[in-house]
């Protein structure tokens, strides 16, 4: 076809748009979207019996809100990634809470070893974790994708792991308010091993859920 | 002077690109026709290995991208910046697809042979009649033979030969089909006299 021709015929078939909004309005409202399914799973699990004296816990409050943040700062590096020409520096956002997170845990880790030794260490099998984290993230994870998809498919592996460690992270916030565990290393392995497998299995799936043919705005006049 | 040029350029682009946003085609047909030649030069400079019908083909590929994306534009910002992001991720999907399908091509200076079974490779080797071929056509029916002769031979699109013809994609389709299992028939029954 010749470029003359494919001109008219996207002036003939444009629409008119709402710009999307920007980022920071689209992470809160995949949080408005997503944090009261956490809550009705935590309450469908019933909450931890020792809720009341893990949130007098600096420690679980600092790992709480740092695997908060980073899936917050993740929803919103993912929506950035969608936005040609944004600045793509904030694609590192969620490195700050992560690393808090990692070094909390690390800290916790130090710590029982100090006490206890290498017993401080003992890893026991705890399966349990990933698929709670895949049932507390699910909804967040189909609306992110669903609102990712009105973007740009820029780099879609980034944007989908992005989004993928979003819902996993805010999984493993509203797992722990039902699931008792809260030996460093425990959680180390289990909890951030499985945010980081559906991370990157989400990532692998970038191109799948995102590319330019499922892009969820004007319809190309070749496509009808 | 020429980056007070681009700040004026880009000032007049961001505005038709808020009133396609309005949808506005009188403002979106300028918008595409002044970044047109625009993306062309910078394709070209960027690629210069690529000849014009590349060059077109990618031009095409940034404007349909940016028809798709229309909405991830916000009025308050420069506009060549955006429409620069997709040309260049185009560009790099460009890249990546030509590395993955030459690295399935073997090059050779002559292909011998489609496939090593004989019969695959009659239409090079035995059926060289072009007045057989021609009196083939001219025995088939006539819904078959403008099929095939709009679909095989002037190779138009099924849509332009529907809109040409008057007959519906799906007719066309089993016309050029059946037209050609009996050329095939009947260009086999010339070689077998």
């Amino acid at each position: 076809m010749k470029t003359g021709k494919m001109i008219e015929e996207l002036a003939a078939a444009v629409d008119a748009v709402r710009p999307l909004p920007p980022p920071s309005i689209r992470t809160a409202a995949w949080l408005a979207l997503s944090l009261p399914f956490l809550a009705l799973v935590v309450v469908v699990m019933s909450p931890r019996a020792d809720m009341f004296a893990r949130l007098m816990d600096t420690r679980f409050l600092v790992e709480q809100a740092a695997a908060l943040l980073a899936g917050v700062a993740a929803a919103y590096a993912a929506f950035v990634s969608t936005i040609p020409g944004a600045n793509r520096k904030l694609l590192l956002l969620p490195v700050f809470p992560f690393a808090v997170w990692l070094g909390t845990l690390g800290l916790g880790c130090l710590q029982s070893w100090l006490r206890s030794g290498p017993h401080g260490l003992a890893l026991q099998p705890d399966w349990v974790c990933f698929p709670m984290i895949m049932l507390v993230g699910s909804l967040p994870a189909v609306a992110i994708v669903t609102m990712l998809r009105r973007g740009a498919p820029l780099s879609p592996c980034t944007t989908i792991a992005l989004g993928g460690l979003a819902a996993a992270g805010l999984g493993n916030f509203g797992l722990r308010l039902f699931h008792p565990q809260d030996a460093s290393i425990m959680v180390l392995v289990w909890q951030v091993g499985s945010v980081l497998v559906l991370a990157t299995l989400a990532g692998c799936l970038g191109r799948q859920l995102f590319n330019w043919h499922l892009v969820k705005g004007n319809s190309s006049p070749m496509q009808r | 002077m020429s980056v007070v040029r681009n700040l004026i350029d880009d000032a007049g682009l961001a505005e038709l690109m808020r009133a396609v946003q309005g949808g506005d085609s009188s403002a979106y047909r300028r918008l595409l026709a002044d970044i047109v030649p625009r993306l062309r030069h910078l394709i070209k400079r960027r690629r210069p290995f690529l000849n014009s019908e590349d060059v077109e083909d990618l031009t095409q590929d940034v404007l349909l991208s940016l028809h798709a994306v229309i909405a991830t534009y916000d009025p308050q910002r420069p506009f060549m910046p955006w429409l620069l992001a997709i040309m260049h991720n185009r560009m790099a999907d460009a890249a990546r697809r030509y590395v993955r399908r030459s690295s399935h091509e073997v090059q050779v200076a002559e292909v011998p042979v489609t496939f090593f079974d004989d019969p695959t490779n009659w239409t090079s080797e035995e059926h060289g009649d072009p007045e057989a071929l021609r009196q083939a056509v001219a025995a088939l029916p006539k819904a078959q033979r403008e099929a095939v002769e709009m679909l095989k031979l002037r190779e138009l699109s099924l849509k332009e030969a529907s809109t040409q013809s008057g007959a519906s994609i799906g007719a066309l389709k089993v016309s050029a089909h059946r037209g050609m299992a009996a050329l095939r028939k009947a260009l086999a029954r010339g070689q077998s006299r």
